[in-house]
């Protein structure tokens, strides 16, 4: 078990070399130049971008500007700097924690209200209940982030009052609303695929049996219903986890939250390769060790699987 | 059964780990800011584009943050004219040696006199090519600045001060220009002719980081902490004990609160959890006019927006007719009012409303929309059958390049394609490599409040290498007249040659000018008497709370 998880850790190391490589040869090919992108409408002097371009090794070859990058993340872990000077491991270190608050608030809201209604849903298959969730599922996951995220922040922050409009000053309260926003769609799918996976296992064999045995309902649906239930929802909780790090670009913006997908977003934009390599590797890592914690999982809930 | 247990300890050791690491990250990034009791005033501003150096900055928000650390040498009063200010005197005889003189009492934020030096120190390190210096083209009119710049790729300057800077005594120094310009002492109002602080750098004359995170000013707020680009969400400062200017009546505290989008600040502003907000987005102005009503405020700002003409990379609009038909076909009014919500003017001149020298309706005829002229107009002049409109994607110019496309279209009876380019800079990449050679979307907004500054830096001979005249205009009368201009004696007679310059333009409209700016701005029932001065800063002294 322990052997198992080493040799999944170390081959990790090759996807992440191999992933700055392409990431950093991806953004080295984005057309213009970036020191010129940089100032905006107005040209910045001749005498300026020549000293950037220098001071940033813009004017070597791909190879040798990798290189210079890679050997200071791998010597001296100095994951370089932005253009403006500012070192890349500071904007990741204040980035990533916020981000990953924001998406374990997101996750957390999602299991809770997703498996709940997913299985409240499948305990009243065919009812009304049942089809009111599954058309109340249908307009949160037609509804984009953009819009009820404004809508939210508008009725609830601004007019309500009850929760903080923007920013991240008031701790893990202030997430709440963007988590929800965030885990919107996902809360949807999350319910959907439960009362599915319930229906499903509430349907085989061992269930009868136990219903037949005279087991008490509770312990027939939670002990051998939910738990078999839980396997494909695990697995889309962690790989949705690393979604919500990168991909809540939009739900960051609109509650000025500073995040990674705004981070990333940027360093796309301004062709700025140290904090798009740096971000995205960080990313690559975080799904390879949600993945790890998905597959562990399964021995968990499913004893027939082992790893060895 | 073993392995199961060994699963749930790493699985939930795992989860704990990530737990533990949210909840640090919360308590670093959770900074409230102000300190003490007193809740701040609170302004939205986006991200500064580099550390806090007078010199590094050469944009709206850096500025108008550095705006309350420092106190410039001039303030722009109501006629766009400079009054001194840290200054005593700024006077020249003959436009090329101005002697600068300060007033006594000034000190910076850590008790040190400021002198005349500290402006030569930091003039320099703003001219000297290997800073780098984003602002750098503000000292180009400055004797001596060509020998801090050398030509050629990696050589860097050896001479290290620029000859025409000479401190007389500790608050009097001389600046002599390497040509005449009358407009010199307009200019100096601007970020880039900030002082810093005499331990700005280290020995080998690199600034250091402190200068960089908590600079020490010499204006009415004091930083509270080092400011971390990119980390902090909030710039907190205090206003300065020992300022001798004017200070605000009933508040101390001031925080720029950083936004990445203007429509979240505009809810903040609503929910007041900000005060101050100088860029209501253009979605949001018809509802912000009834929702703030005296608060809010609409004044005219100093940007143009333009239709450019590749002049010298394509023939088909060298004539100057078919640049005035398609001048008159474009319907301005229904631009400004409906396209931009009315956060845009129609413009009539190419001197900025905003500065001394506008002429309402100088353009007269040529801005008036008329179909009908127009379309003789094109014919006669023998115009293209087909026009490109280049823009850049990335600024919100879709619309009112579609709908001046659209315009084109109906009213000339041409082929009109509006093509979008990544950015700004691809066009005129594009332009350079003979690649595309059509009309391009172009603004301007100015560097210091001279109607001089609509003029040659984009429409100059000199701005066609070194400068914004992406054109490729060249006026030998137009520059004469410019040269005129900055030379002239008084302020008064170098504005008249400017007008005539502009003259020239309104004739030739090597560009055609199609909107003035506007800021749309509005503040919180927490504060009064807010104003924003010529450089669109809010004027803090005269702020009160309510």
């Amino acid at each position: 078990m322990g052997r198992y998880v080493i040799r999944r850790l170390l081959q990790a190391i090759p996807v992440l070399l191999g992933a700055t490589l392409l990431i950093f040869a991806i953004v080295f090919a984005l057309p213009g130049d970036p020191i010129r992108a940089l100032a905006g409408e107005k040209p910045p002097s001749p005498q300026v971008v020549e000293v950037l371009r220098e001071q940033y090794h813009l004017n070597d070859p791909l190879l040798l500007q990798y290189w210079y990058y890679i050997s200071g993340v791998l010597f001296r872990g100095d994951f370089g700097t932005t253009f403006q000077n500012v070192p890349v491991g500071d904007l990741m270190k204040a980035t990533f924690p916020t981000t990953l608050q924001l998406a374990l608030t997101a996750l957390m809201i999602q299991a809770v209200i997703g498996v709940g209604l997913g299985l409240w849903a499948a305990l009243r298959r065919g009812k009304a209940e049942d089809t009111m969730i599954l058309a109340s599922t249908l307009i949160l996951i037609s509804v984009p982030t953009l819009v009820s995220g404004f809508v939210l922040q508008l009725l609830l922050g601004v007019k309500l009052g009850l929760f903080p409009i923007a920013g991240t000053s008031e701790g893990w309260y202030s997430f709440l609303l963007p988590g929800f926003v965030l885990a919107g769609g996902s809360i949807a799918y999350l319910t959907r695929l439960t009362r599915t996976s319930l229906v499903e296992t509430l349907r085989s064999d061992y269930i009868r049996t136990a219903v037949a045995k005279g087991m008490n309902r509770r312990r027939v649906v939670g002990r051998h219903g939910l738990r078999n239930a839980l396997i494909p929802l695990v697995t889309f909780l962690g790989a949705d986890l690393g979604n919500l790090m990168g991909g809540a670009v939009i739900t960051e913006r609109i509650f000025n939250i500073n995040g990674v997908g705004s981070l990333l977003i940027r360093g796309v934009y301004e062709r700025q390769q140290p904090i798009v390599v740096g971000v995205v590797t960080a990313l690559v890592l975080v799904y390879i060790l949600a993945n790890l914690v998905v597959d562990l999982m399964y021995a968990v809930l499913d004893p027939r699987i082992r790893y060895e | 059964m073993r392995v199961t247990k060994g699963a749930q300890i790493v699985a939930g050791a795992a989860l704990l780990a990530l737990a533990v690491a949210a909840c640090g990250g919360g308590a670093s990034t959770g900074s409230s800011g102000a300190g003490s009791g007193e809740t701040p005033v609170r302004m939205e501003v986006g991200e500064p584009q580099h550390a806090l150096v007078p010199g590094l900055t050469a944009e709206s928000e850096g500025a108008e943050i550095l705006a309350a650390i420092y106190d410039p040498l001039v303030n722009y009063n109501e006629n766009k004219q400079a009054d001194p200010n840290v200054a005593e005197s700024v006077s020249t005889t003959d436009n090329k040696v101005w002697t600068i003189k300060l007033k006594q009492g000034y000190t910076w934020h850590d008790g040190t006199k400021l002198t005349a030096q500290d402006y030569v120190n930091a003039w320099n390190w703003v001219a000297r090519k290997s800073s780098a210096a984003d602002a750098t083209g503000f000292m180009a009119k400055i004797d001596g600045y060509a020998d801090l710049n050398p030509e050629g790729e990696g050589t860097m300057e050896t001479v290290k001060e620029m000859k025409g800077l000479k401190v007389v005594d500790d608050t009097t120094f001389t600046v002599t220009l390497a040509s005449p310009f009358s407009q010199f002492g307009l200019m100096l109002g601007y970020t880039a002719f900030y002082p810093m602080h005499p331990k700005s750098w280290e020995a080998d004359g690199k600034l250091t980081a402190a200068a960089q995170e908590q600079p020490i000013g010499m204006g009415l707020f004091k930083l509270d902490k080092a400011y971390k680009k990119g980390t902090d969400q909030t710039i907190d400062l205090t206003v300065y004990d020992k300022f001798t200017g004017t200070k605000p009546k009933n508040w101390t505290k001031l925080q720029f609160k950083l936004y990445t989008s203007s429509e979240t600040a505009y809810n903040d502003l609503q929910g007041e959890q900000l005060d101050i907000h100088d860029s209501i987005p253009a979605t949001q102005l018809s509802s912000a006019k009834s929702a703030l009503g005296e608060r809010y405020h609409d004044d005219p700002d100093s940007a143009v927006g333009y239709i450019g003409v590749p002049l010298a990379y394509n023939k088909d609009y060298q004539n100057a007719d078919v640049r005035k038909a398609i001048s008159m076909a474009i319907d301005r009014k229904t631009i400004s009012e409906v396209v931009f919500s009315g956060s845009r003017s129609p413009a009539d001149d190419f001197i900025s409303p905003v500065v001394d020298g506008y002429r309402q309706g100088a353009c007269g005829e040529a801005c008036t929309y008329n179909p009908t002229a127009a379309k003789e107009l094109y014919t006669k002049a023998g115009g293209p059958a087909k026009i490109e409109l280049g823009y850049n994607a990335d600024g919100g110019h879709k619309e009112w390049i579609e709908a001046t496309a659209n315009n084109l279209r109906q009213n000339l009876g041409v082929e009109v394609e509006a093509k979008p380019f990544e950015k700004f800079a691809s066009i005129l990449e594009s332009l350079q490599n003979k690649e595309y050679s059509g009309l391009f979307r172009m603004a301007w907004s100015y560097d210091y409040p001279s109607p001089e500054n609509y003029l040659r830096p984009i429409f100059g001979k000199i701005a066609i290498a070194n400068g914004s005249n992406y054109g490729g205009y060249d006026n030998p009368e137009f520059d004469k007249l410019v040269d005129q201009g900055d030379q002239a004696a008084t302020a008064d007679e170098s504005v008249k040659f400017y007008q005539q310059a502009d003259d020239v333009l309104l004739k030739d409209l090597p560009y055609i000018p199609v909107y003035f700016y506007r800021t749309n701005w509005g503040h919180s029932t927490k504060i009064k008497n807010v104003s924003l001065n010529l450089l669109k800063q809010v004027n803090w002294a005269a702020v009160e709370k309510a």
